[in-house]
């Protein structure tokens, strides 16, 4: 869709790099750090210890090594993995066999789901360990502001996130664009604004990821308009952006965001799973760098999709949900939905009513204003191919501009529920 | 209800111009005897406005605002009491916020401003009540038809 002009890095992660400094600056200063080092707030660059991990994970390995051994020493009692079905898929599993978790390791740009209702199941019983997008994050927060996920017994890794992709989408393009077979392809990773597939014979194919999205088969429509690319909402905020070319796909680059944090990253370095040195100066601009690029980037898509959507009349928007069929998958998978099985939204929806727009989407669009994460999974569920995430955007944004509240990014009580008592007297 | 729903239809088929319906959330304590206090001093209103009484005009929640427009009304009014004079402390305040939204969301939907309205009246202000109603009446009845009403509704 958009076709940045800019030949900086489009798409997820892509290998951070400054452009004209050469020779590039050192990622790191200093040496190896102890555990007692680590403070809230440090910026890092770390890796793991174990040959294999480093090999099989992206970017020297960081997240999968402080999973394990959270796991090993027993911080916490699960972690969810991601499981992959095919190149294309993978399930979060709960587990809580550490080879599972290197067996997880490496990344993975075709994941489109949110994990926050799947944690809703078990946090009340367990210690959870996990590693989240930004709006896995955003949702999670959400759900802890109405009482239903309790923080304190989840520890986050937060991964920095351009964007995800369609399976189905990168399956078609995979056949018709790259001329590949689709399941010969052995792992996936984004460069320089590229997506490359390796395939099982070691060969490399790759494609510019704005040409793909030209044809609306690159990033999905919700992450081009993100405006939250690094998780700083998590207690540790990790990826390769800002990692220097001396370090780049050897090390991950690691922000330390709350105090839990800090004591996940300690346990990781005295346990003997990461070794981490202190992030350099420039590598941390570098990153910064990145950050706004992509930021600028999202502002640009989301004035392209919702300007022109301003003028849309009660017309248009009906015609945009009359396929519906009223499964209500959209609200199960919604991360900060927070009712459960009864809502205001289905227990007053009747469908005999046969209004032309149902009360469950009126309600919706309104409880989601204030707390709509953007993570566009409504749209990928809905079997009519309603593009929801668009719509409720379009109620979201003025209101979260007005309110200049980021869902998810603090723990500002939903604007929704926010009542000022100092006005009553 | 049936009786008043008989006089909107037959006025609007007897001259064939635009009637337009509209549902008014009054609170028992000041806007529903404020309407009251319209009644016994008889300030000239006219007859569009369907009152429905709630005990506080936070009790007015988004369900009710949005059956309303898709059950035909064209244009829903919302009035309580004064900010600080609510009867259970900060009802309104509430209300306040939820009117904010709804306000905003139904202008994105592409509802024009006035068919929404809160007004604070209190119960010893009947003409102000009075003044109000013709006021929504008129501004109502030059918008037209709500965009939200069925087709084939009356
Ligand atoms: S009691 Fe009148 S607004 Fe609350």
């Amino acid at each position: 869709m958009s076709a940045p002009e800019n030949p900086a890095p489009a798409g997820a992660p892509p290998a951070g790099k400054p452009p004209e400094k050469k020779p590039p600056a050192p990622s790191t200063v200093g040496d190896v750090l102890k555990g007692s080092d680590i403070q809230v707030g440090g910026k890092y660059i770390g890796w793991s210890v174990r040959d294999e991990v480093r090999k099989e994970g992206g970017s020297g390995g960081l997240v999968t090594s402080i999973l394990a051994g959270a796991l090993e020493k027993g911080l916490v009692e699960h972690v969810v993995v991601l499981k992959k079905s095919s190149q294309y898929e993978a399930v979060p599993v709960l587990t809580s066999d550490v080879e599972d978790v290197y067996a997880s390791a490496g990344s993975m740009h075709m994941l489109i789901s949110n994990p926050t209702k799947y944690l809703r199941q078990f946090q009340n019983d367990a210690t959870i360990a996990l590693a989240v997008k930004p709006c896995d994050m955003r949702g999670i927060r959400e759900q802890q502001k109405r009482n239903m996920i309790d923080l304190d017994k989840i520890f986050t890794i937060g991964l920095n996130c351009g964007g995800t992709m369609m399976p189905y989408k990168i399956r078609k393009v995979t056949e018709e664009v790259y001329g590949v077979n689709p399941d010969d392809v052995r792992a996936e990773e984004i460069e320089k604004g590229k997506l490359i597939l390796e395939t099982t014979d070691g060969e490399h194919h790759a494609q510019s990821i704005d040409e793909l999205e030209e044809e609306d088969n690159g990033r999905r429509e919700n992450c081009r308009y993100c405006v939250v690319k690094i998780a700083t909402n998590a207690d540790l905020a990790c990826g390769n952006w800002g990692v220097m070319p001396d370090y780049a796909g050897k090390g991950t680059f690691v922000e330390v965001m709350t105090e839990k944090g800090a004591e996940f990253l300690r346990n990781a370095i005295d346990g003997g799973y990461a070794e981490l040195k202190v992030a350099s100066e420039p590598a941390a601009e570098a990153r910064g760098k990145v950050n706004s690029i992509m930021l600028k980037m999202s502002a640009k898509t989301k004035e392209e999709v919702f300007v022109p959507m301003q003028s849309q009349t009660m017309t248009d928007l009906k015609k945009e949900l009359e396929n519906c069929i009223g499964c209500g998958a959209c609200r199960t998978v919604c991360p900060p939905c927070a009712c459960g099985t009864e809502a205001k939204c289905t227990a007053f929806n009747d469908p005999v009513d046969n209004y032309d727009i149902s009360l469950f989407h009126m309600i919706r669009f309104l409880h989601l204003m204030d707390s709509c994460v953007g993570c566009g999974q409504c749209s990928d569920v809905c079997p009519a191919d309603i593009p929801l995430a668009r719509l409720y955007r379009k109620f979201a944004n003025p209101m979260q501009d007005e309110l200049n509240y980021v869902t998810g990014m603090d723990d500002r009580t939903p604007p929704f529920f926010e009542i000022k008592l100092e006005e009553v007297q | 209800m049936s009786e008043v729903k008989t006089t909107a239809a037959s006025s609007c088929a007897s001259s064939g111009e635009f009637v337009p319906k509209i549902v008014m959330f009054c609170c028992n304590w000041c806007s529903y005897a404020g309407a009251d206090g319209a009644g016994v001093s008889r300030f000239q209103q006219p007859s569009n406005v369907r009152v429905v009484r709630v005990m506080c005009s936070s009790r007015v929640d988004p369900v009710h605002i949005y059956t309303a427009f898709l059950e035909g009304a064209d244009a829903v009014l919302i009035t309580g009491c004064h900010i600080g004079d609510c009867h259970y402390v900060n009802g309104n305040d509430k209300t306040l916020v939820k009117y904010k939204f709804i306000k905003s969301m139904l202008n994105e939907m592409g509802m024009e401003d006035d068919r929404l309205m809160l007004r604070w009246i209190s119960a010893s202000e009947g003409q102000q009540f009075a003044e109000f109603v013709t006021e929504m009446v008129e501004k109502v009845k030059a918008l037209g038809p709500s965009p939200l009403r069925k087709d084939g509704v009356v």
